[in-house]
């Protein structure tokens, strides 16, 4: 019996959807192969969210509370990680693919001579670790990967795997923690642009995204006004966020956010490749855009041919009252 | 300051893809400068042009990667160490991060940048890898690099915001392609690449153990990722198809 062990990510206040999924995923391998199912929270207020990640199942809920935790910092994360891994010492120890996630699971494998697979939309437990799934070349191609040893990290994008709670009845073991300033070479001077109650892109249920063809004020308006109708996160292509027109954060495609909404409304969005990495998951998209051979309509489930000036303000209406 | 940019050949992932086999069939006139150390290479060139010192590129791969190489050269890089590999090994992330831990253990910099990730794999381990290793304050996914004395400040782009991070030298970084449009060799860089320094260094040069040469994970196949059908699509009076649509959206797929 061996501990599969799942990394609870919080960012503003917020448990990550993504890591409960992991640990929904974990917790039914762990049943099927006779496993533990365990969880991890790194925060400055950890213990807050024990009760809710308690009703996804886990056995054992880790907490390492410290105010470092505030903010997101390698040094202090990966100094907490080493210490989890000592104490629960995970066959394997899963995370949801947010950035901080990014920031250090590299750094983490290397200083445990773990095998590591990043942003997997799988995984499956084998007799020797785990085989994943991982989209790649810019997410036209999945690569069959395996990953072998006593210690395996693993990395999921978000959207992979439904929510499943489970026995709510979790030991919960506080590690101590405590990190002296001088460890930490790095300083962490200001965050620019905080989301605050911003819509998480990475979590959300509907994304209005913007292309080149919504630059101006007016198509900023209208995207803002759909978006609000919908109760959507707003994204944006490269186009725009080059531009400096939207918030780098904003960005969706290969090398910005991954996203798999339930629905994603492309607004005068071409569609190269590099952004269609990025949305391609999503279960209904809508592409609206006036050039009728975009390569967005290629793989839009409802394509609009036509001005978006001239369709989003019907289309608008038309949400308004459904929403009614 | 001196720079240390680690570079990757890889393949264009815009050219067509073949797949034999499980195997990967790919085009060896399409392979490329990962576009990510592209964008690192040209950090480097700036901060190199404002500041002053020195920036070297280096290359773990086979001799065909020479041309990339190349490429770094004539952006603007003074010279490369090319660490020659078959090109027929199946290293993973972790291999990589080993080989460059032992040939930076006894090298003096300021910083080493590199790629965030690789256009082709997107996995995005080797750089906090390669921290680690070498045991160097680092930060990943940075949208901009500024020099200060002693301190390489760098905005990273993360979950909550932007990150203003002041990392004391020596340092790694990894760079987004959000930071820069990497500049297009001239012609005079092309001509004087062809005169710039590059170090070959073999793998049995390296005091590396074979053990670090292990791969722990595999790529044992690939497939093509299913393509989503093209669905409808409507042209006409716009108040007709917002009408269609939304109600489409709502009744059809229960999404709004």
């Amino acid at each position: 019996m061996s501990t599969l062990l799942t990394h609870i990510a919080i960012s503003d206040g917020k448990i990550k959807r993504s890591s409960l999924e992991v640990l929904s995923h974990m917790r039914q391998l762990a049943e099927a192969n006779r496993h533990t199912a365990e969880a991890v929270i790194i925060d400055a207020e950890a213990s807050n969210y024990v009760d809710e990640v308690k009703k996804y199942g886990p056995s054992t809920i880790y907490t390492v509370e410290d105010p470092i935790f505030e903010n997101h910092m390698n040094t202090p994360l990966l100094k907490a990680l080493t210490k989890v891994m000592d104490e629960a010492e995970p066959y394997i120890f899963g995370f949801g693919s947010t950035e901080s996630t990014k920031d250090i699971l590299g750094a983490l494998a290397a200083n445990q001579d773990a095998a590591v697979l990043s942003d997997v939309s799988e995984f499956e437990l084998t007799d020797e670790g785990i085989e994943a799934k991982r989209p790649v070349m810019a997410a036209k191609i999945l690569s069959d990967n395996v990953a072998e040893g006593d210690r395996i990290l693993v990395s999921v994008r978000s959207g992979s795997y439904d929510l499943d709670e489970g026995d709510a009845d979790a030991d919960v073991v506080d590690i101590d923690f405590s990190i002296d300033d001088s460890e930490i070479q790095a300083t962490l001077r200001e965050i620019i642009g905080a989301s605050g109650d911003k819509i998480d892109l990475a979590e959300a249920e509907t994304i209005v995204a913007a292309g080149r063809g919504a630059k101006d004020e007016e198509g900023q308006d209208l995207i803002n006004e759909l978006a609000s109708v919908l109760n959507a996160g707003i994204g944006a292509s490269r186009a725009l966020t080059e531009a400096g027109i939207m918030d780098p954060s904003l960005q969706i495609g290969q090398t910005g956010k991954v996203v798999s909404p339930q629905l994603y409304i492309a607004v005068g969005i071409s569609g190269a490749i590099q952004h269609v990495a990025g949305m391609t998951n999503s279960k209904v998209i809508v592409a609206i855009n006036k050039d009728p051979d975009a390569p967005i309509f290629d793989i839009a489930d409802y394509g609009i041919v036509g001005d978006l000036y001239k369709v989003l303000p019907p289309f608008i209406e038309e949400l308004k009252k459904i929403k009614g | 300051m001196k720079f240390y940019v680690c570079i990757k050949q890889v393949p264009d992932v815009d050219a067509p893809i073949q797949i034999k086999d499980g195997k990967l069939i790919q085009d060896t006139d399409r392979m490329v400068l990962n576009a990510y150390d592209a964008s690192a290479v040209e950090e480097a060139l700036v901060l190199k042009e404002e500041h002053g010192g020195e920036v070297e590129v280096v290359l773990v791969g086979p001799d065909k990667a020479k041309e990339t190489i190349r490429k770094a050269l004539a952006m603007g890089a003074d010279k490369a160490t090319h660490i020659a590999t078959s090109g027929d090994e199946d290293y993973d992330s972790a291999t990589y991060a080993n080989i460059l831990a032992t040939f930076f253990s006894d090298k003096e910099y300021d910083v080493i940048s590199c790629g965030k990730q690789s256009q082709d794999t997107d996995a995005g381990l080797a750089g906090s890898m390669l921290g680690e290793h070498l045991d160097l304050p680092y930060a990943t996914n940075a949208v901009g690099l500024e020099a200060e004395e002693g301190t390489l400040v760098v905005k990273r782009q993360g979950d909550a915001g932007q990150e203003i991070i002041g990392l004391p030298t020596p340092c790694l970084v990894t760079c987004s392609n959000d930071m820069n449009e990497p500049r297009i060799p001239s012609l005079k860089g092309i001509m004087q690449s062809k005169r710039k320094p590059v170090e070959d260094v073999a793998l049995s040069d390296l005091d590396i153990d074979e053990s670090s040469l292990q791969p722990k994970t595999k790529v044992t196949g690939h497939m093509e990722k299913p393509e989503r059908e093209p669905g409808q699509k409507f042209e006409g009076e716009p108040e007709e198809l917002a009408q269609k649509v939304a109600t489409l959206l709502d009744e059809e797929e229960n999404v709004i």
